[in-house]
């Protein structure tokens, strides 16, 4: 009478291996890397000052003091991304022994690069060769050192791009590029140049022969071939636009005054295509179905490091506060200040960018200023091609900014802009600074917070001043590096400690990770 | 000169009583009384015929020279009675059992009544701790027994009238927040309780298998007697109040590092922060853009929850025959809680019958339905929408002001908001707007028929149906500021199914196998299947405000979810007895899990006992009855879920018509199989003095392996959890029950009841790797700087927090004068009491009785979220030194030369609670004054031929007084889950009340 036992204990809503289609999980991993949400909105974009907000909830972003769920988001980028990885891992596990499938196989090793680079820029030293194997028993994986992550990843992804093969089958879920391996084969080195560029402050020599073979491989040729994974607000929404969306974040999410005061000095064309004002008073800054006003003299940054609270540092104290919007009761404080514009940004079926064309340009333009064998094109042709590219990429964010008057004229005003401001031949660190100030406009710009940091961090650029706020958890320096997650310390006790011992200034925002020397 | 004695025995009233044993001390003869309580027995002068019965003391009567000995038995002190209930449903004589059963009669639970009938056992039973959940009317139960037996230790097992039922948590809180839906238990009318046996060890409960490792709690429903028929009324009328535990400082007010608010901003930016001037009364702005005197408001808990309530209505019918027996009851409890706009009403029907037919066969038959409403049940812990969060205001915030919660001039209702938290919802929005009612309709229905084959063989055959119908309506109400587009949303319309299946044939008999020795011999099957099922739609946002339809969202969401499993039994008993003084009892059972991997699922498990009655071989005259006895036994358990055995994929929602797919982040494991408990107990009862001084006192020791454990991972495994197969508890204790009666005159009896039990509990292993290096994560509370966890060889669940660092003695300051975090979270003591009890006195003076039950439990921790929050809000008093001077921490640098740092205030305590989260770990030992009682009954005389026969009037209290406790501004017996992952967790839950009413009881 146990006959039916295997029966009575088999998920009936739920299928085996046998059944499932393992291109579902590139697509569900595609999509959970790439919806960051709170995590990188309450850290990265106001660390790297594209945004700011006086609003106390993003208090560890804007002024390096803790608030909200302040632990809880250290562990984001850690539980979400390893997951995503792993998702791509199970599909890698199920394909292994089906060479029809080999391409997926092979994108799955690229997906979990990327996955796990970004965890490692975040935290440093994290579990790699040891990681996403609890199936195979090590349920306490060992840190490997982001020395030897590194070299192990491209390592990986060189051998997976060369696996893919063009005349087999490709994806069938595929939230980025509908199945295309040519593209995913651009992917993979343009993945690879960026990787590359991650090293050039620790390891010049190891960051050309792999930024060189990147090139050489074929990186992006425009922004058709933009990494962005698509999101649906009928089912699985843009977690980023969803939180900017809760009325507070709305009301008092702005772009940074530095950002917008950077666009300003060169009186870039984005602009207009980024920002506006909302319109007059309190009860209109919070109707998310009113536009702004996105003309270019009107737009102001909101500086870092600002509260409402009436106090030293109440952004009304800021020399250039321009005012409240509206009047009586319905007083918008921040009201004057350019926010981000809705119809482009803050659609919940909007896209989550993960890498652009715009970036390999001028990953490429600051190689070729470092005199590596990256092609014949200038360093300013490739300066020019990757500023461009990130102008025309907002048109890709979702269906309205496609046809949004205002990005499709700031797209054309580029060429003129460019011819005005070209790339600063006149030294390498002119060039430098310039080519990364662009890198940061293009990530801020696509809403890719955790690249802008970590370029940031490693190129320096653009120099930006630490705000100073009481109460801060990185000794008033912009952080370096988020602490691990809280559980690690009795999830994986042992190797936590041993990661610990072997950060100089211990699990905290400013020490450094071994590529940011 | 052997005579035949014959005679009546009936209760005090007079009543007689049907089926008293009756038997002749030292030997095996024995007989009953009949339907008129007349018995008749022979035996010869000196002889002592003992009585006993259910429910009612024992009496001895030393034959003389009369041939009539008429008897009257006293209703039993409970914890003397001599026949107990014992595992399957059979009743034992007590002196024939070689384990701990304790009785507690029903009695006890309906005067002083809580919403949960668990409750009620808290304080009275050696080895049983019982936690309530602070979530409201109905709540949970966290009931141990002996400690944690296991890493998933949780509620016995609950068999009614012989058949298990569903006590299934039906969702609790986490550190995100929740609401407690209740328990299985909470939904029984105490009013058809006529008692609750405790099966305290593992050889008690070896016959119920694998659920039963935690222990087993028999319920016996009230039954209709033979006799004329009799009407029961009651009524019950309690009111509960909100108990405030806060100590709070009143003297500085609202604000940020010193200031008081200037504006609205920064009124809304510190309306849970105390960090501002000191309270002067000055007229300072609110957030709603009012001014307010600046001074301290100290009655918020007070003026914000009211006056709960609750009025139960019972009423019974019962009658019987020579043939057969029947009770019929009916109640309804109408309960207010102390949050606004939450309650429960639960409807309760029962029906016991039993019927012979012939002389051979008897059926019995138990239907038991509940109709329950958990009207808006409220959120607790660190969550939206939790109305707790009153607890935080600053010093001079009346609650009032936040009242109603809404901008009542926009169409949409939109919540207002009081501080700068969008997730910390307003109070009043919540019992204004909030909707989460939890329905059940529950049917538990029993069938048992018995067959004598002869005088000494028979067989039964049962089957018990407890089914669960379960719906839940929760919304985001429309304005609520977190939403989307503050337009609300469908959370959750669900009903679910719960149903448990429990079918059982036995064959037993009873022979003499030679002179002096008989032999009690029983066999049996058993079939067990669960199903759940469960369907629920969803969406959001509503699309016509305040039209809560789940028809009414821009986009939906569903889910489904099923499972299945059973269990198939085969089992043994056989007693060896031999002169009714040595008794050897020995089980064994089979059990095949079907959530078991197929060539793991089965195993066999024995337990033997002993039990010897050295009454007469002490022959002492102080000693009225003496026994010891000892047991082993092993028993089986299997995973909680079924599925976990191997790894599925599901598909999830499409993106732009692209489909997604997944699996669980839980690991599967195909190599599981069942763990096993053992447990070795010796035990003794002694009374003396003719019963009026008694001591029953148990030793267990127990051991649990291939424990299976849902355990988390770090998500850089892959997973976030495993199911693993190589947990080990040890876990042993020594309980007892001490008994007297002081004073027992004609007028006034005093007797009293003291139990206590020691629990030495370990964990042995964790994950199998045999490294002294484990340790297995549960809970955490919001704050996360602290969690509990299970630590090898430390007694589970351990609180692991952040200590300072210590420097020759001095506590170590970074160059920023703040204390340093020590590098790791160290183990600061187990959530589990080592020592706790119960102290129960009642007195009977002419028509008055009263009762009090005194409670207590030491050498458990508590982890604070509420003691985090008073000093991260500058509410807590310490966070009064140095408000205006700063804080120079009397510490040292790393170097070992004294702090002179002075750090700001407010920078100083919150810095402080974020980093040394041992703070918030604090005694959470207490003695409390749990219930009283005092009632009159009135003389049936009064009321002359009225059909009225007794009315007893009651004033009850429950939670009166603490009499000691180590908590600051908590109650330690705060919680919000009664999940042991998260036990010893507080934060946010709702104030413990204390419960005032009076108890009308009518028979006719």
């Amino acid at each position: 009478c146990t006959d039916n036992f295997e029966s009575i204990n088999t998920d009936p809503n739920k299928t085996s291996s046998a059944v499932f289609n393992p291109n579902y999980l590139l697509s569900q991993s595609q999509f959970e890397y790439g919806n960051t949400g709170y995590s990188q909105l309450l850290f990265q974009s106001m660390w790297t000052q594209v945004l700011a907000s006086t609003f106390s909830y993003y208090g560890n972003g804007d002024k390096y003091v803790p608030s909200g769920s302040f632990i809880a988001y250290q562990g984001r980028v850690h539980e979400e991304t390893y997951r995503a990885a792993s998702l791509s891992y199970e599909m890698q596990n199920l394909t292994k022994d089906k060479p029809e499938m080999s391409n997926l196989y092979n994108i799955g090793t690229i997906m979990k690069v990327l996955c796990l680079a970004r965890i490692t820029d975040c935290y440093g030293d994290v579990p790699y060769s040891q990681a996403l194997k609890a199936k195979e028993g090590i349920t306490l994986p060992k840190y490997d050192t982001q020395a030897a992550i590194y070299p192990a990843m491209l390592t990986e992804l060189d051998a997976a791009i060369t696996a893919l093969n063009t005349s087999k089958a490709g994806p069938t879920a595929d939230l980025m590029y509908g199945g295309n391996v040519t593209k995913w084969k651009k992917f993979g080195y343009s993945l690879m140049l960026k990787l590359a560029m991650r090293l050039t402050k620790i390891d010049a020599a190891a960051a050309k022969t792999w930024a060189e073979k990147a090139y050489t491989g074929g990186v992006f040729s425009s922004i058709d071939d933009n990494a962005k994974v698509l999101t649906d607000n009928a089912t699985n929404g843009n977690n980023t636009s969803g939180a900017l969306r809760v009325p507070d974040d709305y009301r008092e999410v702005r772009w940074s005054k530095t950002f917008i005061d950077y666009l300003k000095a060169t009186a870039d064309p984005r602009l207009s295509a980024i920002a506006e004002v909302s319109q007059e008073g309190y009860a209109k800054n919070t109707d998310q179905n009113l536009a702004g006003d996105n003309s270019e003299a009107i737009q102001i940054g909101l500086p870092n490091g600002y509260d409402l609270n009436g106090g030293t540092t109440d952004v009304a104290k800021h020399p250039q506060y321009p005012g409240a919007s509206g009047s009586g009761a319905d007083v918008a404080r921040v009201g004057k200040y350019s926010r981000p514009r809705t119809s482009v940004f803050i659609d919940r079926s909007g896209v989550n960018f993960v890498l652009t064309y715009a970036e390999t340009e001028l990953l490429l333009a600051e190689a070729k200023i470092k005199g590596w064998n990256v092609g014949t094109t200038t360093a300013a042709d490739h300066y020019k091609a990757g500023v461009k590219a990130a102008a025309a990429s907002l048109a890709q964010f979702n269906t309205t900014a496609s046809g949004d008057a205002s990005i499709t004229k700031a797209v054309t005003a580029m060429d003129a802009f460019l011819t005005k401001n070209p790339l600063n031949v006149s030294s390498t660190e002119a060039s430098l600074k310039q080519i990364n100030e662009q890198i940061w406009v293009a990530t801020g710009s696509t809403f890719n917070f955790i690249e802008t940091w970590s370029n940031w961090r490693r190129s320096g650029y653009p120099a930006l001043t630490a705000v100073v706020y009481p109460n801060g958890f990185s000794n008033g320096t912009i952080p370096r590096r988020i602490p691990y997650k809280s559980t690690e310390a009795s999830y994986n006790p042992d190797n936590y400690k041993a990661a610990v011992a072997s950060l100089t200034g211990g699990d905290t925002f400013t020490s450094k990770i071994w590529w940011d020397k | 000169q052997k005579m035949s004695i014959r005679g009546k025995v009936s209760d005090e009233a007079g009543a007689p009583l049907y089926g008293v044993n009756v038997a002749l001390q030292g030997t095996t003869k024995g007989t009953v009384s009949n339907d008129k309580g007349e018995y008749s027995i022979d035996a010869k002068a000196g002889d002592i015929i003992s009585f006993s019965y259910v429910g009612f003391g024992v009496k001895k009567v030393t034959v003389g020279s009369l041939s009539v000995i008429n008897v009257a038995l006293s209703p039993e002190n409970n914890a003397l009675n001599e026949v107990v209930v014992t595992a399957l449903g059979i009743s034992k004589e007590a002196r024939k059992v070689g384990y701990a059963v304790t009785t507690v009669g029903g009695e006890q639970m309906t005067k002083a009544r809580e919403t949960n009938v668990a409750y009620s056992m808290a304080g009275r039973v050696a080895g049983l701790n019982i936690s309530g959940t602070n979530g409201g009317s109905g709540s949970s139960a966290r009931i141990l027994l002996r400690g944690m037996a296991s890493f998933t230790a949780s509620s016995p097992l609950i068999v009614m009238n012989g058949v298990p039922i569903d006590n299934t948590q039906r969702g609790s809180a986490g550190e995100w927040g929740g609401a407690d839906n209740g328990d299985g238990i909470s939904n029984l009318n105490p009013d058809d309780i006529e008692s609750m046996s405790v099966l305290k060890g593992a050889s008690a409960s070896a016959l119920y298998g694998a659920r039963a490792a935690n222990g087993v709690i028999l319920i016996t429903t009230k039954s209709g007697k033979k006799g004329k028929m009799s009407i029961d009324y009651n009524l019950n009328a309690v009111t509960d109040q909100a108990i405030n535990f806060t100590d709070y400082q009143y003297v500085y007010g609202q604000g940020l590092n010193g200031k008081r608010p200037t504006n609205t901003t920064s009124a809304l930016n510190s309306g849970m922060l105390s960090w501002g001037e000191k309270l002067d009364g000055a007229s300072t702005i609110q957030f709603d853009g009012k001014s307010y005197a600046y001074s301290a408001v100290k009655d918020n808990i007070k003026n914000f929850y009211r006056s709960g309530s609750s009025l139960t209505n019972s009423i019974s019918i019962s009658n019987g025959n020579d043939n057969g027996a029947f009770r019929l009851s009916i109640a309804n409890l109408s309960n207010n809680s102390i949050l606004r706009n939450s309650g429960l009403d639960r409807k309760t029907f029962n029906f016991t019958g039993s019927q012979k037919f012939g002389d051979k066969l008897k059926v019995d038959l138990m239907f038991n339905y509940v109709d329950e409403l958990n009207q808006n049940k409220p959120q607790l812990s660190d969550g939206p929408m939790n109305a707790n969060n009153i607890n935080f205001l600053a010093t001079n915030l009346d609650q009032n002001v936040l009242n109603p919660g809404f901008d009542a001039t926009t169409e949409n209702g939109n919540e207002t908001q009081y501080n700068d938290d969008i997730y910390v919802t307003n109070p009043w929005f919540v019992v204004n707007r909030y909707r989460n009612d939890v329905k059940r309709k529950r049917m538990i229905s029993a069938i048992t028929a018995k067959y004598d084959f002869t005088k000494n063989i028979y067989s039964q055959i049962r089957l018990g149906y407890d089914q669960l119908n379960d719906g839940i309506f929760k919304i985001t109400p429309t304005g609520t500021a977190y939403s989307n587009g503050q337009k609300g949303g469908f959370d959750e319309l669900s009903t679910a199914s719960t149903s448990e299946l429990n079918a059982d044939a036995i064959i037993g008999g009873n022979f003499n196998l030679v002179k002096d020795i008989s032999v009690d011999v029983l066999g049996g099957v058993a079939i067990r299947k669960n199903k759940y099922d469960r369907m629920a739609i969803g969406g959001g946002p509503f699309v016509i405000p305040f039209f809560y339809s789940p028809l009414n969202v821009l986009s939906f969401n569903r889910s489904y979810d099923y499972n299945e499993k059973q269990t198939n039994s085969a089992y043994y008993s056989v007693d060896f007895n031999y002169k009714n003084q040595l008794i050897l009892s020995t089980t064994g059972r089979y059990d095949a899990f079907s959530t078991l991997p197929v060539n793991n699922y089965g195993i066999f498990t024995p337990s033997v006992s002993l039990s010897y009655d050295f009454t007469e071989l002490a022959n002492s005259s102080k000693l009225s009855y003496g026994k010891l006895r000892a047991s082993y036994a092993v028993v089986s358990g299997e995973p909680a879920s079924p599925y976990s055995t191997s790894q599925y994929y599901s598909v999830g929602s499409a993106i732009q018509g692209t489909t997604t797919g997944s699996f669980s982040s839980t690991l599967p494991n195909l190599f599981l199989k069942p763990y096993t408990l053992s447990e070795f107990e010796i035990g003794t009862e002694l009374k003396f003095y003719q019963n009026r001084l008694g001591l029953d006192l148990a030793y267990f020791n127990r051991k649990t392996n291939n424990e299976i454990i849902n355990g988390s991972l770090s998500e850089a495994t892959g997973f976030s959890n495993q199911q693993i197969g190589t947990g080990s508890t040890q876990n042993s204790g020594l309980e007892a029950l001490i008994t007297g009666i002081p004073v027992s005159t004609g007028k006034l009896k005093w007797s009293t009841s003291l139990n206590f039990t020691f629990i030495s509990n370990k964990i042995v292993e964790i994950n199998g790797s045999g490294s002294d290096q484990q340790q297995l994560g549960l809970g955490t509370y919001r704050p996360l700087n602290a969690n509990t966890a299970l630590i090898k060889g430390l007694p589970g669940p351990q609180i692991m927090a952040y200590d300072y660092v210590y420097k020759n003695g001095k506590i170590v300051v970074d160059a920023s004068g703040i204390p340093v975090q020590a590098a790791e979270r160290t183990p600061m003591g187990s959530v589990l009491p080592k020592f706790y009890g119960g102290f129960n006195n009642e007195f009977t003076y002419k028509n008055f009785n009263f009762s009090f039950l005194i409670d207590y439990r030491f050498g458990n921790k508590v982890l604070s979220a509420t003691n985090y929050y008073t000093i991260f809000r500058g509410l807590n008093q310490m966070t009064l030194a140095g408000r205006e001077t700063g804080v120079v921490a009397n510490g040292v640098t790393a170097d070992g030369s004294a702090n002179t740092v002075n750090v700001p205030a407010q920078t100083y305590y919150q810095n402080l609670a974020r980093r040394i989260s041992a703070l918030n770990v604090m005694d959470g030992s207490f003695i409390k004054l749990r219930q009283v009682t005092l009632g009159y009954t009135i003389n049936p005389k009064i009321f002359g031929n009225t059909p009225i026969k007794a009315v007893e009037v009651s004033l009850v209290c429950r939670n009166l007084f603490t009499f000691l406790k180590y908590t600051d501004n908590i109650d330690p017996e705060a919680g919000f889950s009664p999940i042991l992952s998260y036990a010893g967790i507080e934060g946010n839950s709702l104030p413990s009340t204390r419960t005032y009413g009076f108890n009308l009881n009518v028979k006719f």
